[in-house]
């Protein structure tokens, strides 16, 4: 991925009254590559939204959008970006299919095929033509997307898109996207405040803080499969399989409530597994805890006090 | 298809799209159609029925009648003097009246662009703060569109709209009126009582005159609304304001009449009427040409107000 970045924020700042909202951004999206935007409630998040996409004025730095400045440049920048701004509103006396078509109307070269297209995709299906006041948040989330990929935009920012989404709806949502980034290249910004529902379709994490970046991580989408992990293991008798992990094998061991936990490589486990049962000790189930992201972002944001 | 015309198509369907739009033409349909049955089969004192040829000795009569009535009837003191003057015009300058027709019906309803100026500023209040109020302006703006071509889109979708409602409800009263009452050929003469006396005239250009008028009001009035609820992204207090204006306004100038700053107040000037049928201008020293600066110079800096908030103003909250 050596190509230019989609979108550049450049030492974005925000001053509202005489209130720093947000304090200086600097990052790179890439195309195809999901960035997940994470940050608790009044992180500045949905403010640094509003910038990128010429709804506020930007008090010092500045936006690029495919090399455009949002600032200077706002109608060939916007042209290139979707989007969804907090709730996807929509007029509610206008059927999903109505509203599309007023998107439609203000961008060159949307066709009503690529209408059913989009409606196709997001999968509403037959609702499409009920008024857009009857949908259920699921939907107006689906038609707020469909809306914000009308124009075939290179960068597709979505503030919050699974609020208010059951986990399947989730699951959709993040197969989309990561669609949209593999197949279509296109480089999506996603907010959220729960690390759990962003953090499977990301590529990277950005955290906010009170208007500051304070990290980016990856996230690694490959397995490190020499890294040592903690492995949570159900067994019985639980003293005699610590004992005999401890002397003959040499594995530092927990034991939690009903478990043992060992730090081991992913290519051990195996083997620790037949040696417990060749011993005639009985094994219930094995658990390998997935992230330690939860924890770092945890430690990195401190508690969750909104200022 | 253009662009800005494809936004005010947009404007449009929206704008129909929405019950309230369809109930405001409902109204002035039922209005138009209920004040033309009264008229016709209630005892209004319209004449309906057309003069002989002995049309002089008829109105000689009827004069006769109406003065003998003065005697004995207090109230007909007041009212009665009007017709015999009347008369006595057409005796004097040997026209024969014509009887009531849908022309005059017509005419008579130009009192109704006051309704027209009501439902404009209803529609002219809420065209932008109603973005703000479901979210969409969130949407909009996001287009590769300047915001000032957006929000011109929406101003002229207020005129188009005004312009909707005008002819509606002339053809409106002009089908009722031709059907009630019938129609004096293409172009008929009235008579007409003015500041100077009565005066024969051509009634298509009283309606021209009369409608025109009022129109000055919508225009002005609908623009002040847009522009209150630019600025406050609410149309609640647009639509009272503009209202309360628009009725008071008249008084308010009474009021401060005295002073000669008063001929700047804006509703000093919407009335062009005082300057037409030898009326005298309500404040001394105002004209025709005065006037029409003033309202100039009050909607240009409506207008630019509205611009000002709508294209300076971060968009955030909604
Ligand atoms: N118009 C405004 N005037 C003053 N302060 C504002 C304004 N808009 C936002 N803020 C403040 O800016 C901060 C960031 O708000 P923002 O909406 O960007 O947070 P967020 O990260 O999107 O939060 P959430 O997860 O709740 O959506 C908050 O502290 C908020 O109070
Ligand atoms: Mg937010």
């Amino acid at each position: 991925m050596a190509e230019k970045a989609a979108m550049t924020l450049i030492g974005l700042k925000k001053t509202i009254g005489s209130k720093p909202i947000i304090k200086g951004l600097t990052f790179e999206i890439k195309r195809g590559e999901v960035f997940g935007f994470l940050g608790p409630n009044g992180a500045g998040k949905t403010t640094t939204i509003r910038m990128m996409v010429g709804l506020m004025d930007i008090t010092e730095g500045d936006v690029l959008i495919e090399g455009k400045s949002i600032k200077d440049n706002f109608k060939e920048a916007v042209r290139h970006v979707g989007a969804i701004v907090e709730n996807p509103e929509m007029y509610p006396f206008l059927s999903g299919w109505k509203n599309l078509q007023q998107y439609a109307r203000m961008t060159e070269g949307v066709s009503q095929e690529r209408i059913k297209e989009v409606v196709e995709l997001v999968g509403l299906g037959n609702a499409i033509h009920e008024k857009a006041g009857r949908y259920s948040l699921g939907m107006r989330q689906r038609l707020g997307i469909a809306q914000a990929l009308l124009h075939k935009p290179s960068i597709l920012i979505l503030d919050e898109p699974t609020n208010g989404l059951d986990p399947s709806g989730i699951r959709e949502i993040r197969k989309y996207i990561r669609n949209l980034a593999e197949k279509e290249n296109v480089a999506v910004i996603v907010s959220s405040h729960l690390l759990s529902e962003i953090e499977l379709m990301c590529d990277r994490i950005g955290i906010i803080k009170k208007g500051e970046l304070i990290a980016i991580e990856d996230v690694k989408t490959v397995e490190d499969h020499s890294a040592l992990k903690d492995v949570h293991i159900e067994v019985h008798p639980l003293e005699m399989a610590k004992d005999y992990l401890q002397s003959e094998m040499d594995q530092t061991i927990a034991i939690n409530k009903k478990e043992l936990i060992v730090s081991a490589k992913r290519e051990d486990i195996p083997q620790i597994l037949k040696n417990l049962v060749n011993r005639g000790m009985d094994v219930y189930g094995v658990r390998i805890l997935q992230s330690t992201l939860e924890d770092k972002f945890f430690d990195l944001i401190g508690e969750n006090a909104i200022e | 298809m253009n662009n800005f015309l494809k936004l005010v198509w947009n404007e449009q369907i929206k704008l129909y799209a929405k019950k309230s739009t369809w109930i405001m033409i409902a109204l002035i349909a039922a209005i138009v159609i209920g004040a033309g049955l009264l008229a016709k089969f209630m005892d209004s004192g319209i004449q309906t029925e057309e003069y002989g040829a002995d049309w002089q000795s008829e109105l000689q009569q009827e004069n006769a009648a109406l003065a003998k009535e003065m005697e004995e009837d207090e109230f007909a003191q007041f009212s009665n003097p009007f017709t015999i003057q009347k008369n006595e015009y057409y005796l004097e300058n040997d026209i024969k009246p014509l009887p009531y027709d849908g022309w005059e019906y017509v005419l008579e309803n130009a009192a109704l662009t006051s309704l027209l100026s009501l439902f404009t500023i209803i529609i002219a209040a809420g065209i932008v703060s109603n973005e703000f109020k479901w979210g969409t302006i969130k949407l909009l703006l996001i287009r590769p569109i300047s915001r000032s071509k957006i929000l011109l889109s929406k101003y002229v979708s207020v005129l188009l709209f005004a312009l909707m409602l005008l002819v509606s409800m002339l053809a409106a009263s002009w089908l009722v009126g031709a059907l009630l009452f019938g129609l004096n050929g293409a172009s008929p003469m009235i008579v007409q009582e003015t500041a100077a006396g009565f005066e024969q005239t051509s009634v298509l250009k009283e309606i021209l005159l009369g409608y025109g008028f009022g129109m000055v009001t919508l225009v002005m009035m609908a623009t002040f609304a847009f522009m209150i609820s630019t600025i406050f992204r609410s149309s609640g207090m647009a639509i009272g304001l503009a209202i309360f204006l628009m009725f008071a306004g008249n008084t308010l100038v009474m009021f401060v009449s005295q002073y000669s700053w008063s001929k700047y107040i804006l509703f000093a000037n919407t009335n062009l009427q005082q300057y037409f049928n030898g009326n005298e201008p309500i404040i001394e020293g105002m004209s025709l040409a005065f006037s029409l600066t003033v309202l100039a110079i009050y909607f240009a800096i409506f207008l630019a107000a509205a611009w000002t908030a709508f294209t300076k103003r971060d968009i955030a909250g909604n």
